[in-house]
């Protein structure tokens, strides 16, 4: 118990203390979750609204990739991504393995399908009324469309947040790919994954408060969305 | 007796195999309001969309201002419809009753316009214009539809059983409001009701549609 005490008490000397180690690991999570987000909802809104808004042949198929795709296992993203940026891979004369490019193309990958599934469920969803309101009122064919993803905005929000939760901590990709190199690539997940291997359990604590600290902040915006989605 | 703004001949519609409306003949004059009663299921929502040129009929000639309409999308500008259980966006009451303006890049005038409108259907813009979707009673919610409706100034407004459910107060609005249309931009109205008495407050001409044929 005494071990688990002493590395409460050096967490809070770590974090009170803005120890560079442990605030490089949050920079590093921040900068790899930011990135591979922007990547993730610049692809997925609009393909997942595609998804859910336009009738066209095999639309079940790419739906069912889509949603099995949610669960694909992150080691499995890891190994592909791997395999693809090594040296040996196609992509490995771009130099982005163990880099945090590399990780973010990694996790965006993890972070598609929930934004592309979650899109097209909130587009398909919305109501007829809705297509009948917006050409009644005088919309043509492309306001029609961007009014109707305006109206699912909440719901496409709540499927960011889900995303950014599930990038923010993801441990396998983050390692396999980016290598958990100290002040590069070590993120919160992998440098607790480290640290704790190593006993030294202060600084996993320390890091592990501040993911849970994210963690809050991304649920109660998760809660305000969903309230607003449906009101 | 004006010129029609409306005339169909032998209209049909059907849903898969399953007919939806008949129609022998139909003629609106311009500016005037006319009432259409019948039983559920008869299509008279379904006539609306159709007149909303929302919907095309699988048979049948529909023209209005003596014209088959080649545009669907360029005649919706100037004829518009309040769906029996209407949406609001998900936006302030301003920004629902401006919509149709916006979409129109008519900018001339916006807030003393959507004022104009809110003040026709008895809501007060100073209260309501900032009040969200979700912050409207039910009888606040169909008139700010409204509202958003004759802010366009149509040439033709369609109200599907406007004052189903409502209060005496809001139905007693809708009326005015219908009557302040017509009598400021000379705006056709087709109104589908049930309220028979109601209706004939209203309305210049009442038809009744049958299920199989009028």
């Amino acid at each position: 118990m005494d071990f688990i005490l002493e590395g409460l008490v050096t967490a809070v000397r770590l974090l009170a203390g803005l120890d560079p180690e442990t605030f490089s690991a949050v920079w590093a999570t921040l900068a790899v979750s930011g990135l591979s987000l922007t990547a993730t909802l610049l692809l997925g809104i609009p393909l997942g609204f595609a998804l859910g808004y336009f009738q066209f042949p095999g639309k079940r198929v790419v739906r069912t990739l889509v949603e099995t795709s949610l669960s694909l296992p992150t080691v499995v993203i890891g190994l592909v991504v791997y395999a693809f940026l090594s040296r040996r891979g196609p992509l490995g004369d771009l130099g982005l393995l163990f880099t945090v490019s590399g990780m973010a193309i990694g996790l965006t990958i993890l972070g598609l399908p929930i934004v592309l599934a979650i899109t097209a469920t909130a587009v398909e969803g919305l109501e007829e009324r809705l297509r009948f309101t917006l050409l009644t009122l005088g919309a043509n064919k492309r306001q029609v469309a961007l009014a109707s993803l305006w109206e699912a905005r909440f719901a496409v929000l709540l499927g960011a947040i889900t995303a950014f939760g599930r990038i923010v901590s993801e441990v396998g990709i983050a390692m396999m790919v980016g290598g958990n190199i100290k002040w590069h690539t070590r993120t919160i997940t992998t440098a607790v994954a480290l640290e704790t291997n190593k006993g030294e359990f202060g600084q996993g604590i320390a890091l592990g408060c501040v993911l849970m600290v994210i963690a809050l902040v991304v649920n109660l915006a998760a809660g305000f969305f969903r309230r607003r989605a449906k009101p | 007796m004006s010129a029609p703004l409306y005339e169909a001949f032998d209209l049909a519609l059907d849903y898969g195999s399953q007919p939806a409306l008949r129609l022998a003949h139909l003629s609106v004059s311009a500016g005037s309001i006319l009432g259409l009663t019948g039983p559920n299921g008869c299509g008279k929502s379904t006539l609306l969309k159709i007149l909303a040129f929302l919907l095309p009929p699988s048979r049948g000639r529909l023209l209005f201002r003596g014209h088959e309409v080649a545009d669907p999308a360029a005649a919706r500008r100037e004829v518009t419809l309040l769906l029996q259980e209407p949406y609001l966006l998900h936006r302030t009451v301003f920004d629902n009753v401006v919509f149709g303006l916006k979409l129109r890049r008519d900018n001339a005038g916006r807030e003393a316009r959507v004022a104009e409108a809110l003040a026709m259907v008895g809501l007060d813009p100073e209260r309501f214009a900032r009040r969200r979707w979700f912050e409207l009673s039910g009888g606040e919610a169909q008139r700010v539809a409204l509202a958003s409706r004759l802010v366009l100034r149509p040439a033709a407004l369609l109200l599907d059983e406007p004052t189903a459910s409502l209060d005496a107060k809001s139905t007693a609005r809708i009326h005015e409001a219908a009557l302040e249309a017509r009598r400021a931009w000379g705006t056709t109205l087709v109104i589908v009701s049930h309220d028979h008495a109601w209706l004939a407050g209203v309305a210049d001409e009442i038809l009744d549609l049958r299920p199989a044929d009028v």
